[in-house]
């Protein structure tokens, strides 16, 4: 049995050790109902032993929106880190963003059963963020005003940039970190329903046939 | 269904519902041989296909740590997700081993249409080039059968499964009885005008068993995608809403479910039956047949061969040869390349049709036109595709990262699936200390790539970025390594077919040499494995192996 069509292993990007941002994607935005197949799918559905929550057709999204939510690997700090990061990342425009997406919380539930070099890795990062905010501006991230965490994170949001007029280009100091973090809010952002409209989805499953290419022959070369 | 099946003998004894097995099932009930169908796992239906589920209704939108912990091993297969985990085989209670620094990725599924549900539907037929190939390098042997001799079962299997694809008159990859093909993107007929113009090298649209038009009473392709979760119009082919279903129409087959078949039962020289095991009263059952034909897959089939012996054969039914589960192969996958058309202005889509399939670029190495390499013996052939694509990996924060993301990249990329090379010292046999959780003894699998396999990647990575630049791409990635062997999911081999019966295990026609009435006609009599797709030809063996079998029980034969 054949991958459809396989992932060549240099087509995925060097991705955080919690979500593969891509496949958080492809699989997302395979989404919606259809029509003219048939009914749709019923969530109500049951048929015997041994299927998964899926197939039994569970909403698990609803764990993230339970009024009696409670963070259960972050602390109370770090939760609340996290949602201003998210928010400087990924903010409300004209469409929502991560804090509105329940970033932190689908977050917080992958750390809680990720191993614990995983959780640690994740711990240092968000620690990072305050250990620098507290060197060059004297607070932690969370009580910045906007524009000081914006200013704070812009260093590391366009890797690459020379450090002097005259040095070769060379990754900032903790650019790790913030990317490990900032691939994660991304993940779960455009992972959640809030992403996937934010792109565009219309909510519906199907857009086909696929039509390809409709240049004339001999234009691609 | 009939249940309780004990004692009734059948004609026939089909272990296995999968890609093979449903075509034994149909073939032989059609042409009125009472049929026993025994499958390990449960009965599926189409009311739990999750195509059409979001993923943000995923609790861990496929993080799940039940997966993580009850599948370490099928969630290397991309297939095994937290939508339909349940059809893969728990590896809590399926163990194998393998020889330190010995890797290999046993990706399997304990479900009615087996693999069938999930598999990768591309398919293509091997050539002379490969069932002859020995002859052209000197490499081990020859199969005994050609390509003339198997050629009218493809156009049965094709016929009946439905293949979209196109025409190319190429030697290597022979053409087939195409549904219409799917359509290219503007990258990929860039990539597809250009190699052909600078290096005569032929790139078409994936061959799938996915319909572009009604066929057989089956709707075409909706392109919503995730094929691997189901079907709710059975557009791509699985055995359970096709030869399955036309098996159990004739009257002729009493299909078994929940049989996980410990061994073959023998009286003599002459298999009588199997002997399973419930999957979930742990009873053990047997069913009696005039015939038994293997199509568990390569592996489980060796393994139960292997766990059958008798006085008369100790070392497992059917290996007088001693090659029972010797030259295990799977492609060889990892080398390849990747980049980005940046003059390529389309913007990705979050509504797009999804195209279930991709591009192929068939081999050009070591073949009658391009001559011998000076490095390695056979080749490999690609499949990739190259569509714009979100880019979440985009620079920045804030309003300006939202929009890039959005503007996305023109994404081409290209992955070598390369010939492994038979090898008798890849093989499988019983671990003496090892059992399943219905106490049958399991594999001990022992697999490395060697040195050509890691040549073909190698070059597969390089000529993927002549390729990929040539035709305009740039931020080119490449790779060259090799994969644990298992994660092409195409491993085959183990019970060779053969003339000589001191050379193989099984004859033209998936006989065992021993077993007169034993067949195996699932990718265990794969002689080498090409470097193409194995299911079509897997279904073709099967169609001719049951035809030739049916023919000898009207002469009386078995």
């Amino acid at each position: 049995m054949p991958p459809p069509v396989p992932e060549p292993p240099n087509r995925i990007v060097p991705c955080p050790p919690l979500i593969n941002r891509r496949d958080l994607l492809r699989a997302a935005f395979l989404a919606g109902t259809v029509k003219g197949f048939g009914p749709a799918f019923s969530f109500a559905q049951s048929i015997s032993a041994g299927l998964t929550p899926a197939a039994h057709g569970e909403d698990g999204s609803k764990y993230l929106t339970d009024p009696k939510w409670k963070a259960v690997f972050l602390s109370d700090h770090q939760n609340q880190t996290l949602i201003a990061l998210s928010d400087v990342i990924i903010p409300d425009t004209e469409t929502p963003g991560a804090k509105r997406a329940l970033v932190n919380r689908f977050l917080d539930l992958l750390l809680s059963v990720e191993p614990a070099h995983v959780q640690a890795q994740f711990v240092d990062d968000l620690a990072f963020i305050d250990s620098e905010s507290q060197s060059q501006l004297g607070k932690n991230f969370l009580d910045l005003n906007v524009d000081d965490q914006i200013w704070l994170l812009s260093a590391w949001a366009y890797p690459g940039q020379s450090s002097t007029w005259t040095e070769e280009a060379r990754p900032n100091p903790g650019q790790g970190h913030f990317d490990r973090l900032k691939a994660l809010i991304a993940g779960a952002y455009y992972g959640s329903e809030i992403g996937q409209r934010e792109l565009g989805w219309d909510g519906e499953f199907t857009h086909g046939p696929y039509e390809g290419c409709d240049h004339q022959p001999e234009t691609h070369s | 269904m009939a249940q309780d099946i004990r004692e009734k003998a059948y004609d026939v004894i089909v272990v296995g519902s999968g890609a093979t097995g449903g075509w034994a099932a149909k073939r032989l009930s059609e042409a009125g041989l009472k049929v026993a169908l025994v499958e390990a796992g449960r009965a599926v239906s189409a009311r739990e296909f999750t195509e059409h589920m979001p993923s943000f209704l995923l609790k861990y939108r496929n993080h799940s740590p039940e997966v993580m912990r009850t599948r370490p091993i099928q969630r290397q297969c991309y297939a095994c997700m937290e939508y339909n985990y349940e059809w893969f085989v728990n590896d809590l209670e399926n163990p194998y081993s393998t020889p330190p620094n010995k890797p290999f990725s046993w990706q399997r599924l304990r479900i009615l249409g087996g693999r069938s549900l999930v598999w990768g539907r591309q398919s293509y037929r091997l050539s002379d080039v490969d069932f002859k190939g020995a002859s052209r390098d000197g490499y081990d042997m020859d199969w005994p059968i050609s390509y003339a001799d198997l050629s009218p079962y493809y156009d049965i299997v094709e016929r009946y499964i439905g293949v979209s694809g196109a025409r190319e008159n190429n030697t290597m990859l022979p053409d087939g009885q195409f549904l219409p093909p799917m359509k290219m993107s503007c990258g990929e007929i860039r990539l597809r005008e250009t190699i052909k113009q600078k290096f005569g090298r032929t790139l078409t649209i994936g061959r799938a068993a996915i319909l572009t038009a009604p066929h057989n009473g089956r709707a075409p392709c909706h392109y919503c995608g995730p094929c691997e979760r189901g079907c709710m119009t059975y557009s791509y082919f699985s055995s359970p809403f096709t030869t399955v279903k036309d098996a159990l129409k004739t009257g002729n087959c009493t299909l078994v479910t929940d049989a996980i078949v410990s061994h073959v039962d023998m009286d003599g020289n002459k298999a009588r039956g199997v002997t399973y095991i419930h999957r979930t009263t742990r009873e053990s059952r047997q069913v009696r047949g005039r015939a038994v034909v293997l199509c568990a897959q390569a592996l489980e089939s060796t393994r139960i061969l292997l766990n059958s012996s008798t006085r008369e054969y100790p070392r497992g039914v059917g290996n007088s040869s001693g090659l029972l589960g010797r030259y295990l192969m799977d492609h060889v996958v990892g080398g390849g390349a990747s980049g980005t058309f940046e003059d390529l202005k389309v913007l990705p889509s979050a509504n797009p049709p999804h195209r279930p399939n991709g591009i192929y670029v068939v081999r050009f190495r070591n073949t009658p036109d391009t001559g011998k390499h000076p490095h390695f013996i056979r080749g490999y052939g690609f499949q990739g595709d190259s569509l714009p694509e979100f880019d979440p990996g985009a620079p920045g924060i804030g309003r300006d990262y939202k929009k890039a993301v959005k503007l996305g990249r023109y994404m081409v990329s290209l992955g070598g699936f390369g010939e492994s090379l038979a090898n008798f010292d890849n093989f499988c046999e019983i671990d003496p200390n090892l059992k399943d959780a219905w106490g049958i003894p399991a594999l001990r699998i022992s697999m490395v790539h060697g040195k050509n396999e890691a040549s073909l990647m190698r070059d597969a990575g390089v000529t993927a970025a002549e390729m990929l630049e040539a035709a305009g791409a740039k931020n080119i990635r490449l790779t060259t390594g090799t994969e644990m062997p298992g994660m092409a999911v195409h491993e085959v081999g183990t019970a060779r077919m053969g003339e000589d019966p001191k050379k193989s295990v099984l004859n033209p026609f998936c006989q065992s040499h021993d077993v007169s009435n034993l067949l195996m006609t699932d990718g265990s009599c794969f002689v080498s494995s090409a470097c193409q797709n194995p299911t079509l030809t897997m279904m073709a063996i099967t169609v001719r192996a049951c035809d030739h079998l049916v023919e000898r029980f009207r002469r009386r034969e078995v």
